[in-house]
């Protein structure tokens, strides 16, 4: 109960803090209906809450430290986890410092691995509750492949050959191919530059003394740069590249927020712009030109685009009775200059400069919760969303991979309408008991698909008993069925599908859920909890597309706490999923099928132990495994299974902290992992194994990296 | 199904098969008697109907278990000989991405005076065959249980022990491990298709009749060249001389339900299929078309619409279907002139053009003909004609308008026959509509021409015999896409109307028949290779199969029958001389003198005057006519 979290010793928070980090949650409070202002706040001696062990200290305090490591960056997939992918010596630098004053003013600066790619900092200052300002970095690292290679370098929007290369018909017959492969990079790092700060208060000073407002407006700024893999092709002869990406997204967000007893409201809007560094990706083609002088190839890039948000909602109750309102709009827009349809021969002519896209979405959300007795209580919600595609529909020539002209073909603009209808109940038998039940109805209406509006009804029950103080269990069984229209093939693609197939997404569908949920919680310290799931998908009228889902998985964990200071904990989590597909090579009923059964396994055991040898050493070990694989069968008559797919991956995360001195300490970070992959797609092949398509070869990993890293800290 | 789901299912799976384990404890593993009950034994056969019951490896060795019966479903017993040809078919893909599915000849083994497996006469009308040795490895080629395999039985062309001739009879079987219930077929043209134009197609001593059998020894483990695989084959033997345009693959490829692989043709394109026709390409050189190590990338450019766009006459066909002239009244004067109403119409909308021809744009060309005396194959052999669009119509309005056609030739008493006439013409279009003949890069398109009769007063349905029809050519020529002097196409009563009895013959030809326009004269003397300028025709039936081209008159008795139609008129040769009606016609592929002898000593007349050869001295009605000793439809190979 939120009066109980309120009395706990440690909310050294203000008291209007503390009310805005509620209403932060409002609205899910209220859904839960437990409303903060249903709490009896008459006899509370808020003076009382004063917390002693955290009375709040003026002047500095908190900590900074600097990091040497040795990182193993040959394969720098490892940089996932260390946050750099380079390989020997490296060095960072972290702080967690407040200065405060009498007064309540505030700075704090926090940074993290700052030197590494993915470091951060962020810098704030203000009366906590009253203003402040904030002042942010942030890098985010993405590693995929350092170890590929391709004959092709890119410069500004063009990838390009060697001077000297030489084309070839097929792959095997470019003389220059092994002489000109280099290193390609294939990762990305993200920037990002956030200012912002709010204001707050109370809305009169005089009046209601739990009437507040909020203001605040923040700005962020996100560069991106690295490549990314993607392929191009003219004809049927394709090349696999590493493309590069610099881009920026600038983000506003402002909203202003007002609340008192018993209601909440606010407006809130957000601008977003892309802009893409790149117009085009022009490729120099290592073939030799099928038809003509098609020696150039050019793809699109991701266009510069807007987008903005306006919403409001309001949220307010009495007696038990709840409703929240959300109304929200959307618009995004794209009028980036096209590039023309073809630069191999005369570009036809385009019917317009640019797309002028635009789309809108209108949102409303209508919630309501109440309890009705003591033991019943009942929730309903209405959700709706329109996605209107307002681009004009144009007939665009149709140039297939820079050589055949194929007429005209117009765009197509996908609108959706969703209505979602939910309804609950809930009632509790005893005090350890209790019982849930609910239906919903999920409406959506397409235009442009092969089906015009899809609906799905479902129900669920839940159970819920706790058998003793540390024994609870619930189960929860869900039942959907979905249906539609009439199914109707689009006709405006180039070549029609087979008229059985059922896109999964658009077909009937019987789905049943089950999970099963138990906690077991001693007061000796053990904690363990335990639950299966499990969900079947039946595709009742497919006779060829995806016909049957079945998912099952269950996961256990325990944590252990023998003492204050040594603490275990073991997971278990595993999945099974096993999808049927049937498929016709006559372009009729089915006459092959398969069947993908995908697996994962998690494992993981892990302890910490705090304050040995006089308080002066800290340690810990976490181990995980996880494994990941899919075998795919085809049955055409004859059985033929896919190759190779899987992820393996060990961990070992282990540290020590000694405090050597009151203010020094020394910690030794060893971090391990053990990683490999396959794909039987590329597994085995080479730049030139395919005639027609100058790949990067197998992208296989298989390592063993080890990051060894040490970091001082002077404690202030 | 979930996990539990799985393991519960396999439960109860093994449940069953204990109990059935159980059920068939007291099985001694022989096999049971095939064949319970047995038929009648075949009193007389006409036809042999083998059935394939099943077939069962032991020990790797196939047995295959198939029933012999007759025409009335009666047992044949003591079958003397029998060949048995088995095949295995990799599914599309199998070999290679874009491979078309193949077949894999394991082994042919023939019984007869020797056997190299065992053939049983159970003497039931059930026989088995046990083959020499295991399929797998046979002929190198791995025998693979869930793959579709073949088995066929071809029995016949000998004799029972009494004497009784056995036909040739082919039956497949389709099977695989599990059962005769296959994964997946290669089932892409059926033999009636073939045999629509080829008769009764058969090979290697016309032991072998049925695609169902070619395709298990034509595959690439029987047959050294490669040209001799069945799809290869078959395309460039038909790539000379096809007798409509080669490039329409649905001609063969006939949509029929019953083929599950009929969309083969264009879904699953491959150099092989392909480059049989176009044999201008050498994929993996790159002549012709870039080059194409493999199969794998053909559906990437030539994919299933374009293919089958490219290859049928689906735009030209959708075109045509929005024009159809039609003559909608017609009657004539004493000075011969024929007043014709013209009707154009639009079926695909069902409906009208206001305009006369001379005002709609799309028209290339459309004329009408007329001539007269149906009764007596025409007065002459110039019919009249006039071109609507450039004619000024008569009269009309509202897509009706009148034309007249003067000067016919009505031979005096005959003004109480009937008249022909016929149309035809020609339109522009382009993307399945029919547009402006200035519209660039239009085609021009021929349209079905039509005839119709009349008499002095009005439209008639009398008119000349019928002796072919469209129907009957177009089982090999297609439907009306022969196209004969530019547009003329109707050739079942169209040609006729200029083709006639007034043509003359050349005297001083060996055989006069084969050198005359007239129509019956012309269309025997083509093919028969017999005239001049189609001496390399290869006809693809049985010459001998009148019915192959002739259709039945309005009793049901085939034109082919004697006594001839009345109609039918003597040769006429440039010398002035005539020959009469029936020898004249039989004696185009009856050419052997020591015939023509036999013909002029039952009253046939060669080369003499027309009042002889008109007299009716012919009495090869007598022992050829219906029911004669010698009847015509007895003594030609009719079907």
């Amino acid at each position: 109960m939120p009066t109980a979290k309120l009395s706990h010793p440690s909310a050294c928070f203000s008291l209007t803090l503390l009310a805005w980090v509620i209403s932060g949650v409002l609205s899910q409070a209220h859904a839960e209906g437990y409303e903060l202002q249903q709490a009896n706040r008459s006899g509370i001696k808020t003076e009382a809450w004063s917390c002693k062990q955290c009375q709040s200290k003026s002047g500095h305090s908190g900590d900074v430290s600097a990091t040497l490591a040795y990182n193993d960056g040959e394969d720098s997939r490892f940089g996932n986890r260390t946050g750099t992918d380079n390989d020997g010596f490296v060095g960072a630098v972290g702080a967690d410092m407040v200065y405060k004053t009498q007064s309540g003013y505030q700075t704090q600066l926090i940074a993290d691995k700052l030197g590494f790619d993915a470091g951060s900092a962020k810098l704030t200052t203000g009366r906590p509750g009253n203003y402040q300002i904030n002042l942010g970095y942030r890098g985010l690292a993405n590693y995929n492949h350092n170890q590929l290679k391709s004959p092709y370098t890119s410069s500004q929007d063009k990838m390009l050959l060697p001077d000297n290369w030489i084309t070839g018909g097929t792959t095997q017959s470019m003389p220059m191919l092994q002489s000109s492969l280099v290193g390609q990079d294939l990762s990305i790092q993200r920037d990002r530059f956030m200012i912002g700060g709010y204001y707050a208060g109370k809305i009169s000073p005089e009046g209601d003394n739990n009437s507040h407002y909020k203001a605040s407006l923040n700005y962020q700024h996100e560069d991106r740069s690295g490549a990314k893999k993607t392929s191009a092709n003219i004809l049927t002869n394709s090349v696999m590249l590493a493309q590069p990406i610099d881009d920026s997204t600038d983000e506003i967000d402002a909203r202003v927020y007002f609340n008192g007893t018993g209601w909440q409201a606010g407006i809130n809007s957000q601008v977003s712009q892309y802009k893409n560094d790149h117009q085009a990706m022009q490729w120099q083609s290592a073939y030799t030109p099928t038809f003509g002088a098609a020696y150039l190839g050019q793809n699109a890039v991701d266009p510069d685009s807007k987008a903005y948000r306006v919403a409001a909602e309001a949220s307010g109750g009495a007696n038990g009775q709840n409703v929240l309102m959300h109304a929200g709009f959307s618009r995004m827009t794209q009028d980036d200059t096209f590039i023309p349809a073809t630069i191999n021969g005369p570009s036809p002519v385009l019917p317009a400069d640019t797309l002028d896209g635009q789309v809108d979405i209108i949102e409303m959300i209508l919630k309501y919760s109440g309890r009705i007795t003591q033991d019943l209580s009942v929730q309903a919600s209405y959700n709706y969303q329109d996605r209107d595609n307002k681009t004009a529909k144009l007939d665009f020539p149709q140039i297939i991979t820079d050589s055949i002209n194929q007429g005209s073909a117009q765009n197509s603009l996908y609108d959706k309408r969703t209505k979602k209808l939910e309804l609950k109940g809930k009632y509790r038998f005893t005090s350890a008991a209790y019982a849930e039940a609910g239906y919903s109805r999920n409406e959506n209406d397409y235009t442009e698909l092969d089906r015009q509006s899809v609906d799905e009804s479902g129900v669920f029950a839940k159970l819920s008993y706790r058998y003793s103080p540390a024994w609870s269990a619930w189960l929860k069984g869900e039942a959907l069925e979905r249906d539609g229209s009439e199914y109707d093939p689009v006709t405006t693609t180039q070549s029609q599908s087979n008229p059985w197939l059922r896109k999964s997404y658009l077909a009937d569908r019987k789905r049943q859920k089950v999970t099963l949920h138990t906690d077991y919680q001693t007061d000796i310290g053990l904690s363990l909890g335990a639950s299966l799931h499990s969900v079947d998908d039946d595709f009742h009228h497919t006779q060829v597309g995806l016909t049957q889902v079945s998912y099952l998985g269950y996961d256990v964990s325990a944590q252990y706490a023998l003492s204050d200071d040594l603490h275990f904990s073991a997971f278990v989590n595993q999945d099974w999923r096993d999808s049927d597909q049937a498929g016709s090579n006559h372009f009729s009923t089915p006459d092959w099928y398969s069947t993908a059964e995908e697996k994962s396994t998690l494992i993981g055991a892990g302890f910490s132990y705090q304050n040995l040898f006089d308080n002066h050493l800290d340690i810990g070990l976490d181990y995980s495994y996880s494994d990941g694989q899919s075998d795919t069968e085809v049955v055409y008559g004859i059985t033929s299974p896919y190759g190779d797919f899987y992820a393996r991956k060990h961990n070992i995360n282990a540290y020590a902290k000694y405090k050597f001195a009151d203010s020094m300490s020394l910690r030794v970070d060893w971090l391990f992992e053990k990683y490999q992959d396959a794909n039987w797609q590329n597994q085995g092949t080479n730049w030139d194994t395919l005639p027609n398509v100058l790949s990067f070869g197998d992208m296989s990993h298989d390592y063993n990296a080890h990051y060894l890293g040490l970091t001082l800290s002077y404690q202030m | 199904m979930n996990k539990f789901a799985k393991m519960s299912s396999k439960f109860s799976l093994m449940l069953a098969l204990v109990s059935l384990l159980s059920a068939c404890g007291g099985d001694n593993g022989q096999d049971g008697n095939p064949g319970e009950p047995a038929k009648p034994p075949a009193l007389t056969i006409t036809s042999l109907k083998v059935t394939v019951d099943k077939v069962q490896m032991i020990d790797g060795i196939a047995q295959v278990d198939f029933q012999v019966s007759n025409q009335d479903d009666e047992a044949v017993i003591g079958v003397p000989s029998a060949t048995f040809i088995a095949a295995q078919l990799l599914p599309q893909g199998y070999t290679g991405a874009g491979n078309s599915s193949e077949w894999q000849h394991f082994t042919a083994e023939t019984c007869a005076a020797t056997c190299p497996g065992s053939l049983t006469d159970h003497k039931n009308g059930h026989y088995s065959y046990i083959f020499s040795a295991p399929f797998n490895g046979m002929n190198g080629v791995t025998f693979m249980p869930e793959a579709t395999q073949r088995m066929v039985v071809k029995i016949g062309g000998d004799k029972l022990a009494d004497n009784t001739p056995l036909p040739i009879t082919n039956q497949h079987y389709d099977w695989q491990s599990s059962g005769d219930n296959v994964a997946y077929t290669r089932n892409l043209v059926t033999i009636e298709t073939c045999n629509s134009c080829h008769s009764d197609l058969a090979f290697h001593g016309s032991k072998y009749n049925q695609i169902e059998t070619c395709v298990t020894c034509h595959n690439s483990k029987k047959v050294s060249n490669p040209a001799d695989i069945f799809p290869q084959m078959v395309h460039s033997k038909h790539l000379t001389g096809f007798p409509q345009p080669i490039s329409d693959c649905q001609t063969c490829h006939v949509d029929k339900a019953e083929l599950a692989e009929q969309q083969n043709w264009h879904r699953v394109p491959t150099m092989q299929a392909c480059g049989a026709c176009h044999t201008q390409i050498n994929f993996p050189a790159g002549e012709g078309h870039p080059a194409q190590a493999d199969n794998s990338n053909c559906v990437a450019c030539h994919n299933a619409d374009w293919t089958a766009s490219v290859h049928s006459d689906e735009d030209k066909t959708a075109a045509l279907m929005q024009f159809s002239p039609s003559i909608t009244s017609a009657s004539m004067d004493a000075n011969g002139t024929v007043t014709v109403a013209v009707n154009l119409m639009n079926p695909a909308t069902g409906s009208v053009y206001s305009d006369s021809a001379d005002k709609l744009k799309f028209i290339n060309d459309l004329r009408v003909y007329a001539n007269w005396g149906t009764s007596f194959d025409y007065a002459t052999r110039s019919a009249r004609s006039i071109k609507l669009p450039e004619s000024t119509p008569e009269s009309g309005s509202n897509g009706i308008y009148t034309y007249t056609i003067a000067g016919l030739t009505v031979p005096a008493g005959t003004e109480a026959d009937h008249g022909g006439l016929a149309i035809q013409g020609r339109v522009y279009a382009k993307d399945k509509v029919l547009v402006d003949c200035t519209t660039e890069l239009a085609e021009v398109l021929v349209i079905k021409a039509s005839h119709s009769y009349f008499d002095t007063a009005a439209l008639s349905s009398t008119g000349r015999r019928t002796v072919v029809s469209n129907t009957s050519c177009g089982n090999c020529h297609g439907d009306q896409k022969l196209n004969i002097h530019g547009s003329r196409n109707d050739l079942g009563g169209q040609c006729q109307l200029c083709h006639n009895a007034n043509m003359l013959a050349d005297a001083t030809a060996a055989n006069p028949s084969t050198t005359s326009f007239d129509f019956k004269q012309l269309i025997h003397g083509i093919h028969t290779s017999q005239f001049t300028g189609f001496e390399n025709l290869n006809y693809p039936g049985k010459i001998g199969n009148c019915t192959q081209c002739h259709v039945n008159d309005s009793a049901g008795i085939s034109t082919v029958a004697l006594p001839l139609n009345s109609a039918v008129q003597p040769l006429a040769l440039d010398n002035g001389t005539f020959t009469s009606p029936i020898a004249a016609v039989c004696s185009n592929c009856h050419s052997a003198t020591s015939t023509h002898n036999h013909m002029a000593q039952q009253g046939a007349v060669f080369a003499g005057t027309k009042a002889d050869a008109t007299a009716g001295t012919e009495t090869c009605a007598f022992c050829h006519g219906q029911g004669g000793v010698a009847d015509v439809l007895k003594v030609h190979p009719i079907n």
